[in-house]
């Protein structure tokens, strides 16, 4: 049918099919700004437009109704400013302020949120925050926990009203003292809270206490503008499902509908003869090659138990056959009329099972190549034997003895952009793989033999993601655009919907831990075991690593005190079981907020039982600066360990400062603040929980960089490291620009190309800055040195003094000499390039760190607790952090502020369940619901910097940590609220209404024994 | 999937569409559900263009356009604040944009804020062609046979009380249980139940209020009946339900002002 439509103030007519969305119209006309966030229900609202000035989501109408309304995509919205000799306006001061506040993350959802807030500025020009972030809740966001979206849209409000706004990096600095005044809680903060909210909305820098290091840097620690964030704000066609290839084929997958079952007879026939269908793929017709998923470095540590396509399913969702055709309904209609006759095998849905003699084994293939101590024949995809010190003599030293259970979910990323990769051979019949993934290296080379091809004969691309979180450290899917592109020597494209998120692909390993812990009257830690049944689902990716890293980076953090902090006593044991619901994998934190849960929840009853004060009894048994990471001498994610020395612990510091913001003193055991007037049925608690993290892989995980000069001193800064939204293309930037003395505009950053760029293990384990960031450092030393010896001879040249090489400053965009005397690196760039002795300036480096020195960080909640129905509702989240030097606050406090958000989730809401059968109960973002903008909890975060030693600019991660503390936090302010010991995470309203109705301990003991 | 699109100008011709029966032939509201992907071949009438998009205030009675979206009948000032907040709980604010209010009540379920506020305000359906009413609880009632048509216009009353309150994991997630009781000017007292069917439930309809014993007996006789009905898909967290159900609606009209003793 044909169609009129407005769209951006053009009459354009359109040809369309009854049944096309408006959002696939769009997109199939150049609109890349509505994005396809894979859900059904209209959910996620990444797809949203404007019609007649309200935001209406595009994958939720028919193009059909759009005849004869308005349409406003993002493309109509604004535009660069700079376009040569064209002028523009400019972008729209939304997008503007969305640019400077660090709203922008990863920008799968932006310019949903852009256009939300221009219809609302347009109908209410000074609008309430409640307004704001009524109008925000139509768009998810997984990123950044809304705060920054918010801060934004009231800036852009400020602008348009003609109204002076803070400067961005008008920071809050602490005070010699403590950031908050002890008597007051929230009283007594600089900027903050006032009663109209606009210098709280506008305000967008978080409480900062600096090192003395940082106070001379130009670029390192200053709040700079996302490299990317201006195309993402216009929403330019910067991710993978953005580009429209001639003849490209849609690929779709048959999924596995029974849990355990080999295929007797599978038939295509009907499907192949269906017309618009180019391919369709068997295990009968690919090479069975076994490999591992897991985006990881060689050798993969881990078993190899994966086939693109097998015989044997072994969960509701598992790959049956793959379907190429000319349209996404023709490849639909394509798997219905595929014929497969499975033979039901038992099924494991509880890990409990997986182990238990008879039970039926699930990888009984004979090409299953065990890593470590995995042992197919009992179902087990890794074991962890980790004993540190004398655990038993710890616990014969101990006066008590202390026993809980606790269980952790299975969880989704639920990154807003679905998984989606497109494949072509390129012009050099090479396969070109364009993939949103956060390890194009180890996709490159894991794919090279499940493909066929030798690995040189693969480019991997990846452009811009949309959120990431762990869920693209795989290589989940990019086989299956690549398998029919060899079919049918077609572009492919294969793009997840959100259900196939749910039950295809990987997500949070949950856990049954069993803690028990030996501790003196005083609060002293004799010893600390921790057991952990971990669920890996049907195959193995990340089994091994994942949950050691549970007991790593979680028991390494109490240690004990007194003799004990020399040789503590801890023991970590895990058994990481195959069953047949969906692979579990890598998820932000890796296994750690795991920990946290049992760790910190035992932790808080041992303190209440000993009637100890729980920051005092944390505080005395943590680990200090200078002490040995006590499982660096005992493991290392399967390799050989190496003893390490921890050198920068801000923990006490965190606590301090986070427990006056939060307003500890005034709350903890305060049951006057507990009490909510007129609401009996209300309770107030407080809680704190106390986390540490790793920074990147030592002696493993490498980043590259290179760094090339140009004529006009500009500088390509290359990198192989993958910015997921996180912001590390702009924090490697200021690095390197801090080296190079120039402003971060003067560095064009590119990532990632494996034809392109230098190899980076990927975006993962929180190294990114650390890692990758010390190699762009190390390639702008290289850049800097070839520039002064330039400079030098140049200054020479010209008369005066001498001057050596390394006298030279670069700064200001100058290689200036003690004198005052400089040339300019556009001159240097010239020179270098056209004048004299030609050379092409450029560094190369890389780096793997012997190191990884972990952040920490307190972690405070506030809940109000229904004790009539279980009901929790957090209030307020502050988080103060030791992540090293913080190169860019706005950016680190939007990572901490997202990651508490999905910690949150991770606290109340989310989960992943299975019937008897195996099907999923969750599969979408309705039934698994992530939180919105408009039911958030004030959000705070404080950075207490330390300078870490082992990194050029101090730095050590922030990524992740947000994820650990906040789960434990909220469950220990539920037990402050009223007493309901929850020991199962998320804390839903029935679980803590069953608490506080049985009124026991769950199952926490305490054994006096001395 | 939807084979052909229509949109008519009139309700006449919107109805001989929709009353035919090669192909099947179904009214577009807003669109957000039948848009989906799904199963089927079926036809769609939009009916934007039918002038069902008004919302008129009629003495005491709100009537409500079948095809006027949830924002529009959110922004009202004159509908109660319980019912907007039901309709805020209802779907997002992106969705509220399009989502019809006819069309939120024939795709509700068991968990839906809008149609429990809307069963307790006792909303009655007008149909086309004739202006046939259906209260919406007759039409929930028989929910695994919905009535087929065309509905033109929803009713409520804007002089009745309406309380809402929900049990969710988190202030916009879908809830666990919600609860609404509707005060009419009658003294008809609606209380409704959602969470363990497929629709809301009407607990009790009667004049005057609920007493404690008499309460929770009928929350007793809901889920039996909803047990009956629905196969028991919630009995596994019934030691939950049963009592919270009950507190949420002691709170519901616990103090509701002019109750029967």
């Amino acid at each position: 049918m044909e169609i009129n439509r407005l769209i951006n103030g053009n009459l354009q007519r359109y040809t369309t099919a009854p049944s096309d969305t408006l959002l696939a119209v769009l997109r199939r006309e150049g609109f890349f700004g509505a994005k396809f966030g894979g859900c059904k229900e209209g959910e996620c609202g990444a797809c949203a437009v404007l019609l007649d000035g309200r935001p209406v989501n595009s994958c939720s109408m028919l193009a059909a109704q759009a005849e004869g309304h308005r349409i406003e995509t993002i493309e109509g919205i604004g535009q660069h400013p700079e376009q040569g000799w064209k002028k523009t306006s400019g972008l729209h001061p939304i997008q503007q302020a969305f640019v400077e506040t660090g709203a922008v993350q990863c920008g799968y959802c932006t310019p949903a949120m852009v256009l939300a807030a221009k219809s609302l500025l347009e109908r209410e020009p000074n609008p309430t925050e409640t307004q704001v972030r009524e109008v925000l809740s139509g768009v998810l966001c997984r990123c950044t926990g809304y705060l920054k979206p918010v801060q934004a849209v009231m800036r852009a409000a400020a602008y348009l009203r003609g109204e002076a706004v803070p400067p961005i990096d008008g920071s809050i600095e602490a005070p010699e003292g403590l950031f908050g005044e002890p008597g007051g809680g929230d009283a007594g903060l600089p900027n903050i809270g006032t009663p109209s909210g606009a210098d709280t909305l506008t305000r967008v820098m978080p409480r900062i206490s600096i090192t003395p290091q940082a106070g001379a840097w130009t670029q390192v620690g200053k709040p700079e503008q996302k490299v990317d964030a201006v195309k993402l704000v216009q929403g330019k066609p910067a991710f993978t499902a953005d580009l429209d290839m001639r003849g490209m084929l849609v690929a779709k997958v048959l999924h596995s509908p029974v849990a355990h079952a080999r295929i007797k007879r599978i038939d295509t026939t009907k499907a192949k003869a269906l017309d618009g269908v180019a391919a369709v793929l068997t295990y009968q017709d690919i090479p069975r090659v076994v490999y591992s998923t897991a985006g990881q470095s060689d050798p993969i540590p881990g078993p190899l138990d994966s086939f693109s396509l097998d015989s044997k399913v072994r969960f509701v969702g598992d790959r049956v056959a793959f379907v190429a055709a000319e349209t996404e309904e023709i490849a639909y209609q394509a798997l219905q009329l595929i014929e497969v006759e499975y033979e039901e095998l038992p099924a494991i849905i509880d890990p409990a099972d997986a182990m238990k003699p008879g039970a039926v084994r699930i990888h009984d293939e004979p090409e299953y190549v065990n890593f470590g101590d995995s042992n197919p024949e009992k179902n087990l995809a890794a074991e962890l034997r980790i004993d540190i010190g004398d655990v038993e003599k710890g616990f014969a030293e101990a006066d008590f003895i202390f026993e809980g259970d606790y269980e952790v979910p299975k969880v989704q990323q639920a990154h807003i952009e679905p998984h989606v990769a497109v494949t072509y051979w390129d012009e050099d019949d090479r396969l070109v793989i364009r993939t949103s993934t956060q390890v194009p290296f180890h996709t490159r080379r894991v794919l090279a033999p499940v493909l066929g091809l030798p690995m040189k004969r693969i480019r991997v691309i990846k452009p811009r993601i949309g959120g990431g979180f762990g869920g693209k450290q795989e290589i989940l899917m990019e086989d299956v655009a690549a398998h029919l592109t060899i079919a049918t020597r077609r572009p492919v494209i294969y793009e997840y919907t959100r259900e196939e998120e749910f039950i295809a692909a990987r997500s949070r390993h949950p856990m049954r831990v069993h803690m028990k812990t030996g501790v003196k009257r005083d609060g002293t830690i004799t010893a600390n075991e921790m057991y952990a049944l971990s669920d890996t689902g049907a195959y193995g990716c990340h089994a091994l690593t994942v949950t050691g890293n549970t007991g790593h980076k979680s028991m390494a953090l109490y240690i004990g005190d007194g003799p004990y902090r020399e040789s503590p006593n801890i023991r970590f044991y895990a058994d990481v079981v195959y069953t047949n619901t969906p692979p579990s994998g890598a998820f932000r934190g890796y296994g750690v907020p795991q920990g946290y849960w049992p760790l910190d929840r035992h932790m808080e009853k041992i303190a209440r039982e000993l009637g100890l004060d729980p920051l005092d009894f944390r505080l005395k048994n943590a680990i200090r600066p200078g002490e040995y990471h006590p499982f660096s001498k005992s493991w290392s994610e399967g390799r050989e360990p190496r003893p390490e020395i921890i050198h920068t612990v801000g923990l006490e510091q965190c606590v301090q400062q986070g427990k006056a913001v939060a307003g500890w003193d005034q709350k903890f055991h305060n049951p006057e603040w507990r009490s909510v007037p007129g609401k009996p049925h209300l309770r107030r608690g407080i809680g704190v929980a106390m986390v540490m993290q790793g920074t990147a892989i030592p002696y493993l995980d490498m980043g590259g960089a290179s760094i090339k000069m140009n004529d006009d001193g500009s500088f390509n800064l290359l990198i192989g490291a993958t910015d997921l939204g996180t912001g590390s293309d702009t924090v490697l930037g200021q690095m390197a620009a801090e080296v190079l003395g120039i402003p971060l505009e003067d560095l064009i950053v590119y990532s990632s190309d494996t034809d392109f760029t230098p190899f980076d293990k990927g975006a993962y384990a929180s190294s990114t800055t650390y890692i990758s960031g010390t190699a762009a450092v190390l390639a702008a030393r290289k850049v800097a040195e070839r520039i002064r010896v330039r400079a030098a001879r140049m200054l020479n040249e010209r008369g005066g003094p001498q001057v050596e090489a390394d006298e030279i400053e670069l700064a200001d965009r100058k290689a200036i000499a003690p004198d005052g005397r400089f040339v300019t690196l556009v001159e240097v760039g010239h020179d270098s390039l056209h004048h004299t002795d030609q050379e092409q300036i450029m560094g190369v480096a890389s780096y793997v760190s012997p190191s990884s020195p972990p952040p920490f960080a307190a972690q405070f909640a506030e809940v109000t607790v229904d004790i009539e129905t279980g009901q929790v509702t957090v209030d307020k989240l502050v988080m103060a952090v030791d992540g090293g030097v913080i190169v860019n606050p706005v950016l680190a406090s939007g990572q901490i502020e997202g990651g508490m958000t999905q910690a949150l989730g991770y606290a109340v809401c989310e989960e992943m369940r299975y019937d008897d059968k195996g099907n999923a109960l969750e599969r979408d973002l309705v039934d698994y619901h992530i939180f919105r903008a408009d039911e958030m909890p004030k959000l705070e975060t404080l950075f207490i910097e330390t300078f870490e030693p082992t990194h050029p600019f101090g730095v050590k991660a922030v990524a992740e940590i947000p994820m650990d503390g906040v789960a434990p936090a909220v469950g220990n302010a539920i037990l402050d609220a009223c007493g309901a010991q929850v020991d199962v995470n998320p804390t839903t309203p029935d679980r803590v209404w069953r608490a506080l109705q049985s009124g026991n301990t769950g199952g926490f003991t305490r054994k006096e024994v001395r | 999937m939807i084979i052909a699109y229509h949109r008519p100008a009139s309700v006449d011709e919107a109805l001989a569409l929709i009353n035919r029966t090669e192909p099947e032939t179904l009214p577009l509201g807003g669109g957000t559900v039948l848009s989906r992907p799904g199963p089927g071949r079926y036809a769609v009438v939009d009916l934007q263009s039918l002038g069902l998009n008004k919302i008129e205030r009629q003495g005491a009675t709100l009537v409500i356009g079948a095809a006027a979206t949830l924002q529009d009948l959110y922004a009202r000032a004159d509908i109660q604040e319980a019912l907007r907040e039901a309709i805020r709980r209802e779907t997002t604010y992106n969705l509220r944009q399009s989502a019809s209010v006819a069309g939120a009540l024939v795709s509700a379920d068991g968990k839906s804020p809008f149609a429990a506020a809307m069963l307790a305000l006792g909303a009655v359906l007008v149909w086309a062609p004739d202006g046939r009413e259906t209260p919406l609880a007759q039409y929930y009632d028989g929910v695994s046979a919905r009535t087929q048509g065309l509905i033109l216009r929803v009713a409520i009353p804007v002089d009745a009380e309406l309380r809402y309150e929900a049990i969710a994991k988190t202030p916009a997630d879908v809830p666990i249980l919600c609860g609404a009781v509707g005060r009419l000017a009658n003294g008809l007292q609606n209380v409704v139940l959602g969470g363990i069917g497929d629709a809301p439930m009407l607990v009790r309809s009667q004049t005057g209020g609920l007493e404690g014993i008499e309460l929770a007996n009928a929350v007793e006789n809901v889920f039996s009946n909803a047990y009956s009905q629905y196969g028991n898909q919630n009995s596994s967290n019934s030691d939950y339900l049963k009592p919270t159900s009950a507190i949420l609606l002691r709170r519901l009209t616990g103090d509701l002002p002019g109750r029967a003793g």
